[in-house]
């Protein structure tokens, strides 16, 4: 049917340009720094930026801590729920599906208002305050972490893999590290790398929790310098682009809409 | 003049020939089924019927009607597919009324019908269930429904068992030979299991690479197999190869023994043959026939009516079928026997796997 | 071996009572649970149920009935509205063209990727894109002026409205209805459609009877998701409007820096306003995803 075909490269034509010049417009003026040549000052200028560097390491650090505590906390509960008490599956994912009906900014005013008053004071010092932030991020992660793990899972006989291991001798630590971690590497890789994607752009639980993140200083430099933001604006696409692009080299990655993590 | 026609079909897919000069004629009424191993082109002369293909070249006739160009939805061909292929969204009702529905038919005839095909089927407590919930040979049934339910012509159908566990097939198998011969429609049926195909068949075409390599009666294909493929792929068979010692007199020898064949040979003393033999054509003992072979028993099977003897006889194994009786006591393994048959189970065919076959009454 | 002429011994019954600790393997992840989800969430509630003093009052959900507020929730409803219903539409049509559209594979999964990425994008990185396309000195507003004569700004264009934010989410709304649709567009299986047509229906009878209603519930859900996926947003209208649109999430945003209504019960009800909007669209969604996976079992 070669009359549908040439209907269809239009279609993608006209997405295309919607979508590339926008990316091709923030390029262009991120390499216009410097007056009358293309040239890369203003990243230059951006990586010069001592707190570049602070708030990127920060925010790489908690993004860390948040795929460590996210894991820790979900693999084994997903394992767990597969395994021995698949009765209460509903109500997990249904838990997990709760981060939808609460957007961020919703969440934080809650963690807020709850964790500011005695006797859960949480908002007095930073490293209570990471809690929080921490603590905000696994929420906000929570579903696509929960969903990758949890299809992992169903692709395995986690039921004859454990009756296996254990008719072999193995205790509990042992099967969680030797046996369900290592064949869930594909989406632990992808659940982590999501969960990398979001935390290094999100805005909303740092700025309102006062957190020096990488978030609100790309917000910050936006109202003072020009062609900064620019640069920033490529520098944050091509991390989220290495991201999702490591999630194929290392999990066979679906694409699907699992992957698209909430930076809104 | 035949119902359906093909002629000189061929089909290729990029460089490689799926089908090649296909020719067949197809009675109307007749039950016909096209058997061969995966990837012989069964299917795909299928689809080009039905027009889901277009044959690279040749012709395909429906009643005298030229169908090579023209569209499926105009064909008036009924199909039923391997995997159901039933419509997720509509009852068993909607789908088997679907045909009337597009034919923009009124409401009380769609009724009708749907409610004739559904007792056809013997489904009519079922109108109201959706796909995911009728067992796997319900769904079939359905789908034959539909597919009968727009009055076609032809009725194809695509290894409709497979996706069936056995019992369902064998239960299944037989309502739609039932049907075929109440209606009295033209099929052609596709499968890879040969008792299947055998059993409900007026007439098997056996395929191989793309190629026709007989057309007959479960009978004939059965017992007077025209090439080597057509001998092993349908029933169990046992070869020996022979030398052959006096072609007018149709004797051939292998190792020691001497056996008489029915005919005469075509080969010349002293050329290789290979004789070939049905394991239920062989007796234990020396009341089967003039023919004698001496062998060992390896295996037993039981397999309820049939109880299959594996023996060797020096470097050949040869299977013998035998009736269960219940005072029959089964041959020992390690036991030596004297095989014997007759000289009408014999045929021969050059070693290359083409050959005559004999003349029969 | 025992004959068949005794009866076979009975075998000891012995009734145990069995104690499962195996819930205890949830604890860590209730825990977790309660403390960054219920509890918040309890918060919110009883916030937007109870006045100064702590008795329970509806007053503060009246109060939500105050023209500011009243525009933030248009603003929001009209705005998520719209781009879920227009990236529903362009989205299904992109989505069509790469499922059916017999592009090079290659294309398809550059397609695919993209879409993957661009799902992700918001915030201040997609606000500083946007206006560096067609804001005023963007450089399409500055080509389509120098180019072809047309003055977008003169003619009353303004980037730093609704319509301007429409453009900037449909930015990642119509990914994601990619991602989405063009799997389950995919799903259609081959038979069906030759199934239809070896009975008589022409592909719009195919598409009509058969392929959209399957496809309804996933395409409806997906409009869900997509209204719930706006409505939730804030960092992309903040950075591109700087908060000067009353969004109902700017507008908590704002509520959390500073009693800006007076009145810090009206902040909870705002919220629970919010929540009560998403918790219809997740249960409406739930609906739909187990409709669609009951049939195509």
């Amino acid at each position: 049917m070669k009359r549908a075909n040439w209907a269809a490269w239009l279609i993608v034509l006209l997405g295309a340009l919607f979508f590339l010049l926008p990316i091709y417009g923030t390029l262009d003026f991120s390499l216009r720094a410097q007056k009358g040549v293309l040239s890369l000052k203003a990243y230059e200028l951006v990586f010069a930026d001592a707190k570049f560097l602070e708030t990127f390491t920060f925010s790489v650090q908690r993004a860390t801590l948040t795929i460590v505590f996210s894991l820790l906390l979900i693999v084994p509960t997903a394992y767990w729920v597969h395994l021995k008490l698949p009765q209460w599956r509903p109500v997990i994912e249904f838990i997990t599906l709760l981060p939808f009906v609460i957007p961020a900014v919703v969440l934080v005013f809650g963690l807020i208002r709850t964790y500011s008053r005695p006797p859960l004071a949480l908002t007095g010092s930073p490293a209570t305050t990471d809690l929080l932030l921490v603590g905000g991020y696994i929420v906000i992660t929570l579903p696509y972490m929960y969903r990758a793990v949890d299809a992992g899972l169903r692709a395995l006989d986690v039921r004859a893999l454990t009756e296996a291991a254990q008719s072999l001798g193995a205790g509990w630590p042992a099967i969680l590290l030797r046996v369900v971690f290592p064949n869930l590497r594909g989406a632990v890789i992808s659940g982590a790398l999501i969960t990398f994607a979001t935390v290094i752009g999100e805005l909303i639980l740092a700025v309102f929790l006062a957190r020096p993140a990488f978030g609100p200083y790309m917000a910050q430099l936006g109202n003072f310098r020009a062609y900064e933001p620019a640069a920033l604006a490529i520098i944050s696409y091509a991390l989220t682009w290495a991201s999702l692009a490591l999630i194929d080299v290392f999990a066979r990655g679906s694409r699907d809409a699992s992957q698209a993590a909430a930076v809104r | 003049m035949a119902f359906l026609e093909l002629t000189h079909i061929h089909k290729a897919f990029g460089g490689a020939a799926a089908v090649q000069d296909f020719s067949l004629t197809v009675e109307r009424g007749e039950f016909v089924s096209f058997l061969g191993p995966s990837g012989c082109g069964k299917t795909t002369v299928l689809r080009m019927i039905a027009g889901f293909e277009t044959p690279t070249a040749g012709q395909i006739t429906v009643n005298g009607r030229d169908l090579t160009a023209v569209p499926p939805n105009r064909r008036n061909i009924g199909m039923v597919f391997q995997s159901y292929a039933l419509f997720p969204n509509m009852t068993a009702a909607g789908n088997i009324g679907f045909g009337l529905t597009v034919a923009g038919r009124p409401r009380a005839e769609i009724d009708r019908r749907v409610r004739a095909m559904l007792e056809l089927v013997r489904l009519s407590d079922f109108a109201g269930r959706y796909p995911y919930q009728l067992s796997g040979g319900q769904q079939q049934r359905v789908a034959l429904a539909r597919a009968l339910a727009i009055q076609p012509e032809l009725l194809l159908l695509d290894e409709p068992l497979s996706a069936l566990d056995a019992k369902v097939r064998a239960e299944v198998r037989g309502e739609i030979r039932r049907i075929q011969r109440e209606l009295g429609i033209t099929t052609v049926f596709v499968t890879h299991d040969q008792e299947e195909a055998m059993s409900i068949s007026d007439r098997v075409v056996v395929m191989n690479k793309g190629a026709i390599e007989q057309v007959a009666t479960p009978f004939e294909v059965y017992n007077y197999p025209r090439t080597a493929f057509v001998a092993s792929f349908v029933g169990t068979l046992n070869r020996l190869a022979c030398t052959v010692v006096d072609a007018a007199a149709g004797t051939v020898r292998h190792n020691g023994a001497v056996f008489a064949t029915p005919a005469p040979l075509e080969r010349p003393a002293g050329a290789g043959v290979v004789l070939m033999l049905r394991p239920e054509e062989l007796r234990l003992g020396e009341a089967g026939g003039e023919n004698r072979l001496p062998g060992v028993v390896t295996s037993v099977q039981f397999l309820g009516a049939i109880v299959r003897v594996q023996l060797q006889h020096g470097e050949t194994p040869i299977t013998l079928d035998l009736f269960n009786e219940r005072q029959l006591r089964l041959p020992e393994v390690g036991q030596a026997y004297t095989i014997s048959f007759p000289p009408h189970a014999c045929w021969v065919m050059a070693p290359n796997g083409h050959g005559p076959s004999d003349d029969h009454p | 071996m025992a004959s068949l002429a005794e009866p076979l011994p009975a075998p000891a019954v012995r009734v145990r009572l069995q104690f499962s600790w195996d819930w205890l393997g949830l604890v860590p992840f209730g825990l977790f649970a309660v403390a960054f989800i219920l509890l918040p969430s309890l918060t919110l509630f009883s916030g937007s149920l109870l006045d100064a003093r702590g008795r329970f009052t509806l007053d503060n959900l009246a109060g939500l009935n105050t023209p500011v507020i009243v525009n933030a929730y248009r603003n929001s409803l009209s705005l998520s509205l719209l781009t879920a219903s227009g990236g529903a539409l362009l989205g299904f049509g992109l989505a069509y063209a790469v499922a059916f559209g017999r592009l090079p594979r290659a294309l398809r999964t550059a397609i695919l990727t993209f879409s993957g990425l661009a799902a992700n994008f918001g915030g201040v990185p997609l606000a500083f894109s946007i206006i560096a396309t067609i804001g005023r000195t963007g450089f399409v507003t500055a080509f389509l002026k120098n180019e072809a004569g047309l003055d977008l700004y003169g003619l009353g264009f303004n980037l730093y409205t609704l319509p301007g934010l429409f453009l900037a989410y449909m930015y990642f709304q119509l990914p994601l209805m990619i991602l989405i649709m063009v799997p389950a567009l995919e799903s259609l299986r081959r038979e069906w459609r030759e199934a239809a047509e070896g009975l008589g229906a022409t592909p719009w009878q195919y598409w009509r009877h058969v392929a959209l209603p399957i496809l309804t519930p996933t395409l409806l859900g997906t409009v869900i998701l997509l209204f719930g996926n706006a409505f939730g947003a804030y960092a992309t209208a903040q950075a591109l409007t700087g908060g000067t649109i009353t969004l109902v999430t700017i507008l908590i945003g704002a509520q959390i820096r500073g009693d800006v209504l007076g009145n810090p019960g009206l902040g909870y009800a705002m919220v629970l306003g919010m929540i009560a909007i998403m918790a219809v669209c997740l249960a409406a969604y739930s609906a739909l995803q187990r409709q669609s996976e009951k049939w195509l079992k």
